[in-house]
């Protein structure tokens, strides 16, 4: 074989040929199919774990103020529907502007943080003091320097999810490919210039990785709030219950939450797919 | 060039005294901690000499950065997954907009034969290719002095032997400026021969200039080049040089 015919058809193969991961099939039909493999297998889990609770209730003739058949539990829902969903949307308010205010001081603070390291050390003891602060113990306090309704869930939910995604976000604007680093100053790209155009994005798959538990925990803390000063959201909703050992209501309440978890897990892992497209984590298998 | 930690000082480069004429392809060779990636860094101010200057042009390096007069490979193509072909190879015009006059990326890119997977992510394409996006966007900004570190050296040798002549060609293309300067890093006797108009050859401990070989074969080289006695005579006489001056 010549070395002619050796470049030749090494280009062929290089450039016509197709890549080792093209885009994704999106076709519907497959797409339902896969949707179908998922959901099936999971929700038969979730039957079979009902199912064996409703005769654990009806064979051992459990009380219902200790603990009530998922039946019941469903008839409450049902029942109040509009009201379980009201109370739900004030609990994800306060979670989700709590999640938007602590991850924005954490991101801004990390992007700090991540210019020098004597920004770093005046600002990283503060944030392990917050880290390391019961939430549940500053709780009470909130609740006098804001009253009842929004502030305190926002604040705690705030606060519950800032370190973690400092955290994450300082990893992230260093973990950056030194040669692009090079190659961005061999333009003499300025600083800004290089956060905005390598760091941010660089950090983008570790923000995904905080988000994705600590949307999960912004909820958390809003019912903490509201366990302790809410007027309203299902946190009030599941502490009135218990004490009048309502516990349909109660499980209805906590029911709603798992739900709103869920929802928002999902929601955080769309976003991330999307927005990580071009990330390793989110290649076709 | 000295390179200083709690322990000890080691130095790196010593005694390095070198010109380029313009439009040269220069090569710089030797074996592995002979201070040339540290040289290349030096050339294009993203390292500062303990003593001595660099001038490019009769400028510091890091006036001829701030014109986006050098242009840098790696051997790591260096590219941002979240940006396509095109928009990798734009990058370069985007920062530092003190200068914003450049090629079009769209042609330094069918320059390289990418034309097909302009708007392919880099996760999608193959080493060669990627090397190609990342050659192409140090042509962009049409810099003056090229600095290339062993950008082909985590490359198959099939695909290397290709991309040596696909540089070359981009080179002596309108994508390139007619006098544009390349310094070149490698490890391969045979691609410093095929490509340089000069070798130099480093020895290590420290690191410095300990020959310097023409090679006077005619341009546009190709393929044919590789199989002529002179070029095998060439290979010879530097292999003899790295024999002579660089082994540890």
């Amino acid at each position: 074989m010549s070395l002619e015919g050796a470049r030749g058809g090494l280009q062929e193969l290089d450039r016509a040929g197709e890549p080792s991961r093209g885009p994704r099939p999106s076709r519907l039909g497959s797409g339902l199919r896969e949707l179908a493999a998922q959901v099936i297998p999971a929700a038969i889990g979730l039957g079979a774990m009902l199912g064996a609770w409703e005769a654990w209730i009806e064979i051992k003739n459990v009380k219902p103020y200790l603990v009530p058949a998922p039946h019941r539990v469903a008839e409450r829902l049902y029942e109040d529907a509009w009201f379980f969903t009201q109370e739900g949307l004030k609990t994800l308010e306060g979670a989700l502007l709590g999640f938007v205010l602590g991850a924005g001081v954490a991101i801004v603070l990390a992007s700090l943080m991540s210019q020098a390291r004597v920004l770093e050390r005046a600002i990283f003891p503060l944030a392990i003091l917050i880290k390391v602060t019961p939430i549940v113990a500053i709780a009470p306090l909130l609740t006098i320097w804001f009253g009842f309704g929004l502030m305190p869930k926002v604040f705690i939910a705030a606060l519950i999810v800032f370190f973690p995604i400092m955290v994450n976000a300082l990893i992230g604007f260093r973990s950056i490919n030194a040669g692009s680093l090079a190659l961005l100053e061999s333009l003499s790209a300025s600083r800004a210039e290089v956060f905005l155009r390598l760091r941010l994005p660089s950090a983008l798959p570790y923000l995904f990785a905080a988000f994705r538990f600590s949307v999960p925990l912004s909820v958390i803390g809003a019912v903490v709030a509201e366990w302790f000063s809410g007027d309203r959201g299902l946190g009030s909703v599941i502490y009135i219950a218990n004490n009048n050992l309502d516990m349909a209501t109660a499980f209805a309440g906590v029911f709603m939450l798992a739900i709103l978890g869920v929802a928002l897990f999902l929601v955080t892992a769309a976003i991330e797919r999307r927005v990580l497209f071009w990330h390793e984590s989110n290649w076709a298998d | 060039m000295v390179y200083e930690d709690t322990q000890r000082s080691l130095r790196a480069l010593a005694g390095i005294d070198l010109s380029i004429g313009r439009g040269e392809f220069v090569s710089i060779i030797g074996p592995s901690g002979c201070g040339k990636t540290t040289l290349l860094r030096i050339v294009g101010g993203l390292q500062s000499p303990t003593s001595g200057r660099v001038l490019i042009d009769g400028r510091a390096p890091q006036e001829a950065q701030r014109e986006k007069q050098i242009g840098f490979v790696f051997q790591d193509p260096s590219l941002l997954p979240w940006r396509n072909v095109i928009e990798n190879v734009r990058l370069p015009l985007q920062v530092n907009r003190r200068k914003h006059t450049g090629k079009d990326p769209e042609r330094v890119v069918e320059l390289v034969g990418l034309e097909n997977f302009r708007r392919y992510y880099p996760h999608q394409l193959s080493g060669g290719m990627q090397q190609r996006v990342a050659i192409a966007r140090s042509f962009v900004t049409s810099p003056s002095v090229l600095l290339m570190d062993e950008p082909f050296g985590a490359l198959d040798e099939i695909t290397r032997s290709a991309m040596r002549f696909e540089l070359l060609r981009v080179w002596r293309s309108e994508a390139a400026d007619p006098d544009c300067t390349v310094v070149f890093v490698t490890h391969s006797i045979s691609e410093a021969v095929l490509l340089s108009d000069r070798v130099i050859v480093m020895s290590p401990q420290p690191g410095r200039i300990a020959a310097s070989l023409e090679i006077d074969l005619p341009r546009p080289r190709d393929e044919a080049v590789e199989e002529t006695q002179q070029f095998i005579d060439y290979t010879r006489r530097l292999r003899g040089l790295l024999r002579e001056h660089a082994l540890v």
